[in-house]
């Protein structure tokens, strides 16, 4: 019984990494390209937060791989940097608990500013300000992603 | 340094499922537009391009004409040899990649022949070049891109030069052309094939701005890509090129008739 639960709770983390990364590559306007939040960050902060145990670096680590060869960036860049991360979160994940969410969302903000920081740093980018506008949008979608993400994980059980 | 290019070949097969289901909803919604034409839209289509057709044979004619003496004209210089070129048809995918990076996925990867460096054309000119093949998809540099760069020669005088990618929606940029160049607004610019990457040919833009601004050594000159970058869906690949040297003895219009 146990052994099924814990199958099935692996299945929704991955499944809503799929949707997160389907988000990443979804078409938008022109306009609007720059400001996309980064889903697969919040995603896998969201998981790492709730379930430390079960969404650790590695985990995180072969996510960046994947996202690496699907943006078609220099290999190991994302994954150094969500393994850097998810490392973060697994360190403080009992003090961000206890954040409302608004601060939570800071927290959040502050992460991605540093995912881009590092991917700035590692690969060379030919973007302006526009390179720092995920950063905003993401903080402004955080208490969704928190709600959406909470209510699988409490209607599908996983833990 | 290329250790992992068979790493990455083999992952970007992991992930083409990922990327072709991002890609569904703008396709679907394709399919749907393409369904649901009236009757009357597509009379009208049929009869622009049939028009189109026309004109077009009757320009292939005269290049015919034009090619067989080019032909005799080589003959005469000691260089007679003709270039085969064929080309491969393929489709982006409809989906974002970094935005700060001008990329593309094709659905065509290395089961139908294409190879890293390969070059890629519109209708209209030249979009870029292949630089990573997997089983199934590949990906697409385009010449806006920041790190490419593409040897070029105006059409009117042969002047070389080489056009160099300064973001998505940007003009290239050609470098290193002193002031007084031969360069004036509105040339073409076609492919010169040195570097042995793009063939010989290829229109890749005309000269939009040229600023001469004291104090620098070089001359501005922005130049508006030919190909259409951001409406194009299908994509030529062009496959390797053949030479096939026609022998002095043999009389050339006989073997230009094939």
């Amino acid at each position: 019984m146990a052994m099924s639960k814990v199958s099935n709770g692996g299945s929704i983390i991955i499944f809503s990494i799929i949707i997160a990364i389907l988000l990443v590559l979804v078409p938008l306007p022109e306009e609007l390209r720059f400001a996309r939040p980064e889903w697969v960050v919040m995603t896998l902060i969201y998981w790492s937060m709730a379930l430390p145990r079960r969404v650790g670096v590695g985990f995180a680590w072969v996510t960046g791989l994947l996202m690496d060869i699907i943006l078609g960036g220099i290999l190991g860049v994302y994954a150094f940097v969500y393994a850097l991360v998810v490392y973060l979160i697994a360190r403080f994940h009992l003090q961000l608990r206890q954040y409302p969410l608004w601060q939570q969302a800071l927290t959040i903000m502050s992460l991605v500013l540093l995912v881009h920081v590092l991917t700035v740093v590692l690969s060379p980018k030919s973007a302006g300000w526009q390179l720092w506008l995920p950063a905003v949008t993401s903080t402004i979608m955080w208490p969704f992603v928190y709600a959406i993400l909470r209510k699988c994980r409490r209607t599908f059980h996983v833990s | 340094m290329n250790y992992f290019v068979p790493v990455r070949s083999v992952l970007s097969a992991v992930v083409y499922p990922v990327q072709a289901l991002a890609s569904m909803p703008s396709d679907v919604g394709d399919w749907f537009s393409k369904f649901f034409q009236d009757h009357k839209k597509l009379t009208t289509k049929i009869t622009a391009l049939e028009a189109n057709d026309l004109l077009n044979s009757f320009r292939l004619q005269k290049l015919q004409a034009l090619e067989r003496e080019n032909m005799r004209l080589r003959k005469l210089l000691g260089s007679s040899f003709r270039i085969q070129e064929r080309v491969l048809v393929a489709e982006m995918l409809t989906i974002d990649l970094d935005p700060s990076s001008q990329q593309v996925v094709i659905d065509k990867g290395a089961q139908s022949g294409l190879f890293s460096g390969q070059p890629v054309l519109d209708a209209t000119g030249v979009m870029g070049q292949v630089i990573e093949v997997g089983p199934f998809s590949s990906r697409i540099l385009l010449l806006t891109d920041p790190s490419h760069a593409i040897p070029v020669q105006i059409n009117r005088n042969g002047l070389r030069a080489v056009a160099i990618g300064r973001g998505l929606g940007k003009k290239l940029q050609l470098d290193h052309l002193p002031h007084n160049a031969d360069v004036r607004k509105g040339d073409l610019l076609v492919t010169s094939g040195l570097g042995g990457m793009f063939p010989v040919g290829y229109p890749v833009g005309t000269i939009d701005v040229i600023s001469n601004i004291q104090g620098k050594i070089f001359a501005e000159i922005r130049v508006k890509p030919a190909a259409q970058l951001e409406t194009s869906r299908e994509v030529l690949l062009v496959l390797p090129t053949v030479k096939v040297v026609v022998p002095d003895s043999e009389p050339s219009l006989a073997e230009d008739e094939q």
